[in-house]
Order: C-alpha cells, then structure tokens, then sequence
C-alpha cells in the first residue's frame, strides 16, 4: 500500500527534522539553479555525496531508507543520461571523437561528457529530494508556508488535507481492484479503474469539504496552534547549503 | 438557546446560483483531491518513465499525463487559478512521494500549471470546448519542453528536440484535452460532479 | 408550513414543512426511514443546507437568534458543531492535537486559550495522551471520539451528530453514548442527534422528531407521547423502536434449526489452515486462523473494529493473497481462480458498498453477469424497483440504497458462497428485515453465507454459528440457538469449537473472553518469521 513517508522520531528531532522546511526548500531550489550551471560529472556528484552525507548524519535518515528512496529514482534518471548520450548534437558533428559506431548510431567522447554531466545533475536532484522528503513533515511543511512565505491559508490546508487522503484512496483502489475480479469482469488495470479512483476522491473531497466548513474553515484569518519562529539552526543550515553550492561553482 | 424552525412563512431562499470566482471549500478540496491523485500517478509514472526509455523520442507521445490536472482541475471547477494550484498540489506530491527530478519539479509544475493557467485566464474563464482545452494543453506541453531543454536536454540536437517537441503537442491534444474531457464527462455521470457548473 | 428543502435537480423536497422547538440543554432525536432528509436536517442546523448544497429553501431555521441559512459562517459555526458518520473523513490534519486545534485555529483563537483547550478536550473524550498519535492510525471508535473532541474543544452551544456510531463497533457505540450522556448531564451542549441504535438513543432524547419517506413530519414530541400516540406509524414507515432490534433478534427462523450439512466426510465449503495475513511487514492482521465452513452454513463473523473481519472474508474471497497457510474455497485455492469462475463460486457485499460498483446507472450494476435472467423481482422486493432507480447513477443514491444494491450484485450470479461485510450498517429496519428475508431463502436453497458485523440483533437474526474475532485471532467459535450438525468432528476439528460447550475446549482465550493478550495465551505461538509481504492476485 501506498503510504506518505513516516519520518521516525529520530528523523524528526534530528538537525535537518528540526530545520525549517522553507530553508531546506531554498537551499534545494538554490542547488538546482547551481546545478544548472554545471557542465562537468564531478561537481554534481560531489553535491549528491554532500546531500546523501547531510541526510545521513545532519538528517539521521536509516541508510535503509534512503538507499530505498534512492534507487528507483537513480533508475529512472539513468534513462535522461541515456537519452542525452543518444541523442547529442555532438553525436551528428563530424569533428567530434567517434568512440562507437553501431549502425546508424554513433556515440562521441563530448556526447559522453554530456550525458555523464546530465546523469551526475540528475543524480543530485534526486538526492536532495530525497534527504527532503525525508525530513520534512508535511504538516510543518505547510504550517512554514502559510505563517512564513504567505502562501494562501485556505489552499495550503486544503490541499494538506487532500494529502492526507493518500493512503485511503490507495486502498479504495485495491478495493475497486477486488470488486472487479469477484463480479467476474477480470481484474486488469482498466481505465474505469481510474473514473472509479476519481469518484471516490471526489466524495471524499466532499465530505472533508463539509467537515472543514463545519469547523469555520476559510471563515476568519486562521491563528497557528503551532507557531513557527527562525531559529540559529535554520541560519546555520542555510548558510552551510549556500556556502556548499557557491564553493563547487567557483572550484 | 432555542432550535426553532419558524412557522411564519419567509421567501423561498434560493441557494442554486453560484458565485462566479469565490473559491469555495469544496472547489479547493476538489481540485487538491484531483491534484493528489495525479501526484499519486504522477509518481508511479516517473517510476515506469525510465522503463519507457528504448522508445525514445516517441516515449514523449506519453508525456502529456504530466499535465492532466492543469486543464481536468479548471475543467470541473472553472475557478482562476484551478490549473495552477492542481498541478502544483499534483506535482509537490510527486516530490513528497519521491521523484526522479526531486525540488524541480515544483518548478515543473509551475510552469505547466502557470501556462494552462495563461490561456484559460484569455478566455476570463468563459471557454471551456475542446479547442480551448487543447490549446491549454499545448501552452502546458510548450512551456515543459522549454523547461526539459534547458534542465535535461541541453545539448541534444534541434531537430531532435523539435521531433520532442511535437510528440508532446499530439500527446497534449490527445491525453489532455480529449482525457479531461472525457473523464468530466464520466464523473458528470457518476453524478459526483453535482453542483459544479456544467 | 415550517422549514422546507429541495436538492437542486431532485423530483421532491428532502425536507417539508419541519416545524419544532428544542429548547436549550435539551436532546433531539430525528428518526425515519433511510432516505427521509434526516442527514439534511442536521446539516441544515449545522448551517450547511443550503450553501454547501445546492437547492431551494424555504421557511426560517434558528438556533438561538441566529438564523441558519443567512447567519454569518464563523458566528454560526462558533454556536454549532456537527459530528458525522464516517470517522475517517473528517479527520484534517495528521496528529491528534493537530486536528483538535484545527476547529479553534480557524476561529482565531489566541495561542494560550487553544494550548489549554486542546488536551481538556481530549482528557474530556478519554483520548489524554493521544495528543501526538496519528489519526489515520486510530481505531473506528478512537476516530470517532477524536471527531467528538475535535468539535465539543470549540465549546459549541449545540451540538449535531449525524450516525455517529454506524461505523462502530459495539464498543465504540457505547463510548460515544456514554460521551453523549455526559453531555447532556453536564448541560454542555443542546443535541441534535440521528441515529439507528434505538434502544441507546431514544432514552437520552428530549423530543423525538419522525420523517416518513417524503421528508414530511409523522409526530413530533417528547418520546412517551410519540410512542403513545404515533407507535404503528412509526413502525409502519420502517423505524427503529426501542425493543425492536432484540426483537428482531428473537424472531430468527432458524433457532432451533440444525445447520445444513453437507453429509458425512464432504469436503467443507471453506477452509482454512494456519491461515496467515499481513498488509505490512510485522504487522499481522490475520493470526493462524484454521476453520472449517460447510456448504449451507449460516456463519456471522464478529469483533471489534481492526480485528481483521474485513480482511478474512476477502482472504476467503481470493481478493488477497494469504501471507502464510491456505485457503481453500470448494477445494480450490480461490487465489488462483480466474475472475470468471470466481464470481459463480463467491458473491461479496463491500463493507464500503459504493467501492462494489462498476457501471454508471442502477440497472447497469444489476445487470453484471446476469446473462440476460430478470433481477427485477429482487430489486423490488429490495425497495430498489429498476422503473424508477435504473436509471440514477448508483453513486447518487443513500446509503441504505446502496447497500441494498450491493446484495443484489452479489447475488447476480446465484454463487454459492455469500460474503457479507456490514450489510446491514445504515438500513432502517424495512431494509434490514428484506436482506435478512432473502439471505433466509438463499440458505433455504442451499447458498453458504458469512456476514462480517456489528449488528448484533443481526448476527443472531440471521447466524448458527458465531465466529469472534481480536486482533486477528479467532478467540470463539460456537454455534447459537440449534441444535449441532451430526458430523461434529467434520465441521469443528480445526477451530475446536465444540458442540454444547460454547467455549470452544481447544482455545483457552476462547473460554475467557475478558483474556488480556490473546497472543499470550493461544496455543500456537506467533511464528518468528515475520509474515511475507503479499500482494493481491489481481
Ligand atoms: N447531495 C445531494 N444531492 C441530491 N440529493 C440528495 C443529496 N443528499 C441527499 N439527497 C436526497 O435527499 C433525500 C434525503 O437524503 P438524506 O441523506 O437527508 O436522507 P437520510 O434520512 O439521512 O437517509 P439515510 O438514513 O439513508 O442516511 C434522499 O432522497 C436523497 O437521495
Ligand atoms: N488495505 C489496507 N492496507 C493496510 N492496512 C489495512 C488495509 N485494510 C485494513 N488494514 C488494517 O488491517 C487491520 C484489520 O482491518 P479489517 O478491515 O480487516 O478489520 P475489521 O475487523 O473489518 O474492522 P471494522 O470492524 O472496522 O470493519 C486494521 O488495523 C486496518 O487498519
Ligand atoms: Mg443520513
Ligand atoms: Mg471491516
């Protein structure tokens, strides 16, 4: 079933599990705009290792995890660095160094570099997703946006709660799954399935919508029963995370 | 503290006409709920993304399931700013859930869900036919290949990127704005839709 | 002409012509048949019809002086709560404390009053020390009083509580009934209540308000007057009086009646051996369950909510895939079936009827797998003629009516095994009475049924056999009110239940309900390995 990510205890009161999520957000953002002005393989990686090592030690993450969070998605960026190395415009340029030739495909040395950059860039994207999501709470992810970054209340919270849902509509799916099978119309993944899934996310939207209503949401500018304060750690994170990412573009 | 139904008779109160762009909590609540379904499918869909990689440029005839929830979100509650606060909702879930492209994309759902918004806000959310959901969708699928470009795809040749490019469109068109449609249309059926305009 | 309502699109009004006065501290109890506009009443109290619901009002609701539908939202919310039925969506906000503070939060209250608000409220509910657990983790009950917490923190003047307890198991009810008796002690609240379980409610009401089937009022008074004056039109409009559901219980057909045997040595229906099952690693739901079913068995599973009810009949059904041990239904692994084959062999009523459906319209639904045979007799008899429902989408319809259309679904394809998962949650007792009449004639004619509940009037209207279930165990397995089938070792040799003792002799936990760990005192230990993680076959 698929559930929201369970921070443990020790994530959550670990240095990343305390930071506010606004500077971790920043800092991420930060990194990928740096990231996009890196060329070369080593420097991405080198801010992957640094993301994987923060989200280790800073974040308390059980390695477990985050070799679990990590590895489909490393699978999945491996298909970008691919398609970069197929498809390069060195690839067509007669000056480049043909290293392979197979058919009408031919690979050169700078298509190479190109890919190894783009797969390193992509790696450290996902390694800085990762080490997120897996210390932020998305309660105090939106608790940060509304009372910190002004993000519209009624929608934050709206969309919190439609968070929430997740793992019941997983298991509305399951559900739907089995009804098909036992009346006897077979139980592939056809595409009612989805109309289904939408219904009941509907209803239930529904019935949070009239729960929320009934509770004066939306009716009077909201007070925080968990207010959020800037804190030396947050400064201390932030500035560590822009000190990292200057250094590599400047090395 | 008295409950009492009066038995004076008042004027009749007729609640069935709707304000035209106060967002009600149900129209939030919907469109997040649509926006966190298709994170959920969203997230399965990266996972299998790579899968799809020895189709090529033609595995971006299945690109446009990314912007689903820019143009089916405004198609059911025609409110500003539908498409970009569902495909935000659908994309920061993707990224909570866990994604191959990790903070950007938020970025990536910005800017489809900003694009779609763009052409609806033309129409001051008035249209809603198919030509109008299609040219959403291709504002959507457009403003994603300007992204993928500049992030991903760098130094990949132009004509590749052209041949992307238009994959993405057809995709747009067809997942997009004839998958909303139809799918408003079976949520219309299934009567969950009552009370949105038609 | 009091207090009228009419959904937009809909060929009759949900409300006509209420006309009541409850005064402060006072219980209200809205009673009538499933589909008499008793959720749109409260919602209308709550200030929620019209203005989250589309239609066309008329006449003046007020509570205090506010009137409802034109009252300013914070002013009325502030002055109103409602509770609803189903404790799962009404839960905002992931921890415990969190949802608590949700209500106060959105009406502005000050940090410090909301710091001491939030744990008394719980404390109140009996949830002190849950303030950091996630709701979402809950059992039904705990989910529920969390609801109540949630709304009663807000010190609202009157509170409404829609079915808050059919989702519960009896247990649980008897929390809230206790929670509402404490309020109504204390003065805290004016209530509006709706709600099935006559017997715990009517006593605690004021005044008693009956709606018939068109929303209209039958009487309205303090409760010895109504049942004095209006006792045959209330039954006759199919609502619950006190005394009923032991009735009901009482007028089973079949005490005495030995249960159907297969005949010596047949293969049994259903079984199970060290039946295992778990959702997620280390957390098993379905503990080392054997059990023999014979063909003809009239079988209620019962137990507390998250004891695994849900999960065994699917396990039962093929749906899941054990974690461990087997099953067999018909001497085949019903995991391995094809859907097709399946569907002849196992009907199922989802304990959530409206995740069963798979077509858009009522008559679409009734028609899968019936190959071309007539439903229409059944759909009468259950209150659901195809004339006027097969054309309504099923997700439209009331609760009670999408139950009712469940039963016919899994019946469409005359299987002999009937899997039953809450069907009476909900019914007024004309629906009740109609799915217990017609499971009576399947069994007559040979069909196998297991019904999960927590209707307990049910399971002794319709079981011979009583299975309870905790944490996942079997903790008893007894046969109620007849006479025992011949082929005692047969049908009792796994489970162990025996004959005239009702405690079954195999399981100590069995003969002391009240046994603290069941884990502890079984005699099978929990097996070191941790049960593997499955998915469905499907
Ligand atoms: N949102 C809605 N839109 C249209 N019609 C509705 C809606 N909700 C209820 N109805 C209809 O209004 C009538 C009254 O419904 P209501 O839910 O108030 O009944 P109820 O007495 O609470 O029934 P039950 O015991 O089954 O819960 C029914 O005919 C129902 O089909
Ligand atoms: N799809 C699922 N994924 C994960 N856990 C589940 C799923 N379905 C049920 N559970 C958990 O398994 C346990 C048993 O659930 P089940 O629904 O079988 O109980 P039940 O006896 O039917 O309860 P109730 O009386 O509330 O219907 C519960 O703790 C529940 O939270
Ligand atoms: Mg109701
Ligand atoms: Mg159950």
């Amino acid at each position: 079933m698929l559930s929201p990510i369970d921070l443990t205890a020790r994530q959550e009161s670990s240095i990343l599990g305390r930071t506010n999520p606004l500077v971790k957000l920043g800092i991420a953002l930060g990194w990928l705009i740096g990231l996009g002005l890196m060329h070369d393989p080593p420097r991405p990686m080198a801010l992957a290792l640094v993301a994987v090592a923060a989200g280790l030690v800073l974040g308390r993450i059980p390695p477990a995890r985050l070799i679990q969070g990590l590895t489909p998605l490393v699978a999945a960026a491996g298909s970008i660095a691919l398609a970069n190395l197929v498809f390069a415009a060195a690839n067509t340029d007669p000056a480049a160094h043909e290293l392979i030739r197979i058919g009408a495909l031919r690979l050169t040395a700078e298509a190479v570099v190109v890919a190894s950059s783009i797969g390193a860039r992509v790696v450290a994207i996902v390694a800085t997703g990762v080490v997120f999501a897996q210390t932020t709470d998305p309660t105090r992810l939106v608790d940060a946006l509304v009372q910190q970054a002004r993000v519209p209340e009624r929608f934050a919270y709206g969309a919190l709660a439609a968070y929430q849902a997740i793992p019941r509509l997983s298991q509305d799916l399951g559900t739907l799954r089995h009804a098909r099978r036992i009346r006897g119309v077979g139980c592939d993944w056809h595409p009612k399935l989805l109309i289904g899934l939408l219904v009941r996310a509907i209803r239930h939207a529904d019935q949070l919508a009239l729960a929320m209503d009934a509770r004066a949401f939306g009716t009077t500018p909201r007070t925080a029963f968990r207010p959020l304060m800037w804190r030396w750690t947050d400064l201390a994170v932030g500035i560590g995370g822009a000190v990292i990412i200057v250094l590599l573009l400047l090395a | 503290m008295t409950l009492t139904p009066a038995s004076a008779p008042t004027a009749p109160f007729d609640a069935t006409s709707m304000a035209e762009t106060r967002w009600r909590t149900r129209d939030i609540l919907v469109a997040a709920v649509i926006g966190v379904a298709f994170g959920v499918v969203f997230w399965a869909w990266g996972l299998a993304w790579g899968l799809f990689a020895p189709l090529n440029a033609a595995r971006d005839l299945l690109y446009a399931v990314w912007l689903v929830p820019a143009v089916l979100a405004p198609l059911v509650i025609r409110k500003p700013g539908a498409a970009l606060f569902a495909e935000m909702v659908a994309a920061g879930v993707s990224a909570l859930l866990g994604s191959a492209w990790g903070v950007d994309t938020l970025l990536s759902g910005f800017v489809q869900g900003a694009a779609a918004e763009l052409i609806f806000a033309f129409t001051l959310y008035r249209l809603w036919g198919f030509p109008i959901l299609a040219l959403a969708a291709i504002a959507s699928a457009a403003a994603a290949w300007v992204h993928d470009w500049v992030l991903y795809y760098p130094d990949v040749a132009l004509d590749v990127q052209v041949i992307r490019g238009l994959a993405m469109a057809i995709s747009a068109v067809v997942i997009v704005a004839a998958g909303s449609l139809a799918l408003a249309r079976s949520l219309r059926r299934a009567g969950v839709l009552e009370g949105f305009p038609d | 002409m009091g207090v009228g309502f009419t959904y937009r699109g809909a060929d009759r009004p949900a409300l006509a012509g209420i006309d009541f006065q409850l005064p402060a501290g006072g219980v209200l109890l809205i009673v009538g048949p499933s589909g008499s506009g008793k959720s749109t009443l409260a919602r209308a109290i709550a200030g929620l019809v019209p203005g989250d619901f589309l239609g066309t009002w008329t006449g003046s609701l007020r509570v205090g002086d506010l009137d409802t539908s034109s009252s300013d939202r914070l002013q009325l919310a502030a002055t109103v709560g409602i509770v609803f039925q189903d404790p799962g969506s009404q839960l905002v906000m992931d921890r415990v404390e969190d949802d608590v503070a949700f209500g106060l939060e959105n009406r502005a209250w000050p940090l410090a009053a909301m710091r001491e608000a939030v744990p008394a409220a719980l404390a109140d509910i009996g949830l002190a020390g849950f303030e950091g657990r996630r709701g979402s983790r809950l059992s039904g009950g705990e989910q529920q009083r969390l609801a109540l917490a949630g709304v009663m923190a807000a010190r609202p003047s009157v509170l409404v509580l829609d079915e808050p307890t059919a989702n519960l198991d009896p247990a649980g009810a008897a929390a809230i009934f206790e929670q509402l008796a404490r309020i109504k002690a204390t003065g805290e609240a004016t209530m509006v209540l709706v709600e099935h379980h006559a017997d715990s409610a009517w006593p605690l009401a004021n005044l008693i308000l009956a709606l018939d089937a068109s929303g209209a009022t039958i009487d309205v008074g303090p409760l010895d007057d109504v049942l004095a004056r209006s006792r045959s039109r209330l039954a006759d409009a199919g609502i619950w009086l006190p005394g009923d559901a032991a009735s009901m219980a009482r007028s089973s057909p079949n005490r005495g009646v030995r249960p159907a045997s297969d005949g010596a040595g047949g293969i049994p229906l259903v079984e199970a051996r060290d039946l295992r099952f778990a959702y997620e690693r280390g957390r098993p739901v379905v503990r080392h369950v054997d059990l023999r079913i014979r063909a003809g068995e009239r079988v209620a599973l019962v137990g507390p909510n998250g004891s695994g009810k849900s999960t065994l009949l699917r396990l039962i059904a093929g749906l899941l895939r054990p974690s461990g041990g087997i099953v067999r239904l018909d001497g085949l692994d019903p995991g391995g079936l094809a859907a097709g084959p399946l569907a002849r062999l196992a009907g199922f009523v989802f304990q959530d009827a409206e995740l069963g459906f798979i077509e858009n319209t009522v008559e679409g639904e009734a028609e899968v797998g019936l190959d071309g045979r007539s439903i229409d007799d059944l759909m009468a008899r259950l209150d659901l003629p195809l004339g006027s429902f097969g054309a309504r989408s099923p997700y439209q319809l009331s609760g009670g009516e999408q139950r009712r259309l469940s039963v016919a679904t899994a019946l469409a394809r005359g299987p002999s095994l009937l899997l039953l998962d809450e069907p009476t949650f909900g019914q007024d007792r004309r629906g009740w009475e109609a799915i217990a009449e017609i499971i009576d004639e399947l069994v007559d004619a040979g069909t196998t049924v297991i019904a999960a509940t927590h209707d307990l009037a049910f399971a002794a209207r319709i079981a011979t056999r009583h299975i309870e279930m905790g944490d996942g165990w079997i903790l008893a397995d007894e046969w109620v009110g007849g006479e025992v089938a011949t082929d005692r070792n047969a049908a009792g040799h796994a489970a162990g239940h025996a004959a005239s003792d009702p405690a079954a002799a195999s399981d100590p936990a069995a003969s002391d309900p009240a046994a603290s760990d069941p884990a502890a005192q079984h005699p099978r230990k929990p097996r070191k390995r941790s049960p593997k993680r499955s998915s469905p076959p499907c």
